[in-house]
């Protein structure tokens, strides 16, 4: 069996991805650019015995998604920069519960209302550091309707691994786009489910300790004992302020993405190995930037690009070496400068130069050549 | 070969207008039209938040590139059907594009530097049934003197992408875009 080419918009890649990876259950609140995602799911998840909720807001819509993937199941929803502060709270209690969910961001003008049908990147820096307190985050930034399917796939399976929130951010433009996406054959596609308790359920700690660092989830009904709580916790579900317990409880929760960063990150790099200059960008913005480098190249400028698919953890490593022969890194994106902070603290300030745009309009291609050749010159 | 592509591994194509006319439609069955002559394109669109009026339009790359830049730098060619539309859109295009304008919609389209087709893109769409399918009345006259693809490719996809009650309607007006600038292409060359 081949797979097969679809003619698809990113949204409608991102919810056909999601019934592919396993998910079986949406709640969520219209916003745009993010509705047509819900309006696809409405349709798609009954014919898969799944459920589609439409909630009185994306407070509940997060909190339904977590009850239901706490019950086992694969989950999702889906909203825009509005909606998405309003998830931050239950986002971090899906941090600390270790409740697998995967939450779309498709990036509006902001902030606020802002500017609904227009593209932006302006909360790479919220789906990081969005919910107080630290915590383990796990974002992805797609950069074309494929990738928004195989990356929707990828954060199922992240989440499921890891038990964590998995946040798929991307700009309304490629929300919108309509290209050709190569749909694998359903059997071929690999899905991660969670590790769920067995074996003797006397004893059973919901929040043990494991080798991992990612303890098997109690499915209720099961018969392992169920205790989910967004307080601090011991092992054993139950609350605790002692400072060494608090402080192991909290670190277990940051080292189980830390510690994975070799099988979260994934990074893209086009004509790096002999870049003296590099432009570090995400989204539609970086298709634009790889235009930029083609261009540059072709007026013999060794331009090169590096995009991180794994916006958070951020690759740090992949960056220092794709950046090592670059005398000029440029940081350009659809915001006043978020990703730039994250460039700068790793590569330092001196060859970091910014190219930011915050009218809704997307970085064209002959906008980061000019820029290049200003800084270079 | 394009006469109106410099590069002829892509070409830049907008259907400009207002919100409710149809456009990204339009381009949807543009789409559906080079795939089925096996070719790559990707299709993007601006709009805002009102649903209908408002500055709107419908962009296709066509492209053999995997990846490439899926969005609109330098058009080759754009139909329009509101002044509005035609005059956002100028920055854009290259010069001598082919530009077709609606007689009464864009009445003030630019006489000098372009490929100008002053058409009644309107007035056939509501002789065939309805205003709302002036939108496949310009695709027909851009698909045809653009060369963008075959009359019975685009034929098909229009049955493809419309709904079934209206594929006649809609099929009736393609081919009024066509026959509108059926022998007409010769000319583009001039630009």
């Amino acid at each position: 069996m081949t797979p097969s080419l679809a003619a698809l918009h990113g949204n409608r890649a991102c919810a056909l991805a999601a019934i592919a990876a396993g998910c079986r259950f949406f709640a969520g609140y219209p916003i745009t650019p993010s509705s047509e995602i819900a309006e696809q799911l409405s349709r798609e998840l009954p014919r898969v015995d799944g459920v589609f909720i439409q909630m009185e807001d994306e407070i509940g819509s997060l909190a339904a998604v977590i009850g239901a993937s706490l019950g086992g199941v694969k989950v999702m929803t889906a909203t825009s920069g509005p909606g998405f502060s309003l998830m931050q709270e239950n986002l971090g209690y899906a941090a600390m519960t270790e409740t697998p969910c995967v939450i779309v961001n498709v990036m509006r003008g902001g902030p606020s209302t802002g500017m609904p049908t227009r593209p932006s990147q302006g909360d790479i820096m919220q789906a990081r550091w969005g919910t107080h307190g630290d915590h383990p985050i796990v974002v992805l930034a797609p950069a074309s309707v494929q990738e928004i399917y195989d990356e929707t796939i990828r954060a199922f399976n992240l989440a499921e691994e890891f038990r964590t929130p998995v946040i798929v951010a991307y700009d309304e433009t490629i929300a919108h786009l309509l290209e050709s996406v190569v749909i694998p054959q359903r059997r071929t596609v690999a899905t991660v489910t969670r590790k769920f308790a067995r074996g003797d359920e006397q004893g059973f700690q919901p929040y043990a300790e494991t080798e991992d660092l990612v303890p098997p989830m109690a499915r209720p009904g099961d018969g392992h004992r169920v205790h989910v709580t967004g307080l601090t916790h011991m092992a054993d579900g139950f609350p605790t302020q002692k400072p060494d317990l608090a402080a192991r409880a909290t670190r277990r929760l940051l080292d189980k993405i830390e510690q994975n960063r070799d099988r979260i990150e994934r990074t893209e790099t086009f004509e790096v190995e002999d870049a003296e200059v590099l432009i570090v960008a995400v989204g539609i913005v970086a298709r634009a930037a790889r235009r930029a480098a083609q261009d540059l190249r072709s007026a013999g400028a060794r331009a090169g690009l590096f995009r991180p698919v794994t916006l958070w953890p951020f690759p740090e490593q992949a960056l220092i070496e794709a950046a090592a022969k670059a005398r000029h890194v440029l940081v350009a994106e659809m915001n006043a400068g978020q990703l730039a902070l994250e460039v700068e603290r790793i590569l330092g300030r001196g060859r970091v130069a910014r190219l930011n745009r915050i009218d809704g309009e997307p970085i064209p291609p002959a906008d980061i050549a000019r820029s290049i050749r200003e800084i270079a010159a | 070969m394009n006469v109106h592509v410099p590069h002829p591994h892509r070409a830049e194509i907008r259907l400009a207008g207002s919100g409710g006319q149809g456009l990204i439609t339009g381009m949807h069955i543009l789409f559906r039209a080079l795939a089925l002559e096996g070719k790559r394109a990707a299709q993007s669109q601006s709009y805002e938040p009102t649903s209908r009026g408002g500055f709107c339009y419908s962009d296709l790359v066509v492209s053999d590139e995997l990846g490439d830049y899926p969005l609109a730098t330098r058009l080759d060619m754009v139909a329009a059907l509101s002044q509005v539309g035609l005059d956002r859109s100028l920055p854009l295009l290259r010069p001598g594009a082919l530009v077709i304008v609606d007689e009464r919609l864009t009445p003030d389209p630019p006489r000098e530097g372009f490929d100008l087709h002053v058409l009644p893109i309107l007035g056939r769409a509501v002789e065939t049934g309805s205003p709302r399918i002036a939108n496949v009345v310009a695709l027909g006259a851009l698909a045809h003197l653009g060369r963008l693809v075959g009359d019975d490719a685009l034929e098909q996809a229009v049955r493809l992408e419309t709904p079934a009650k209206y594929a006649d309607l809609n099929l009736a007006a393609v081919r009024e875009g066509l026959a509108l600038v059926r022998g007409l292409g010769a000319s583009t060359a001039e630009a």
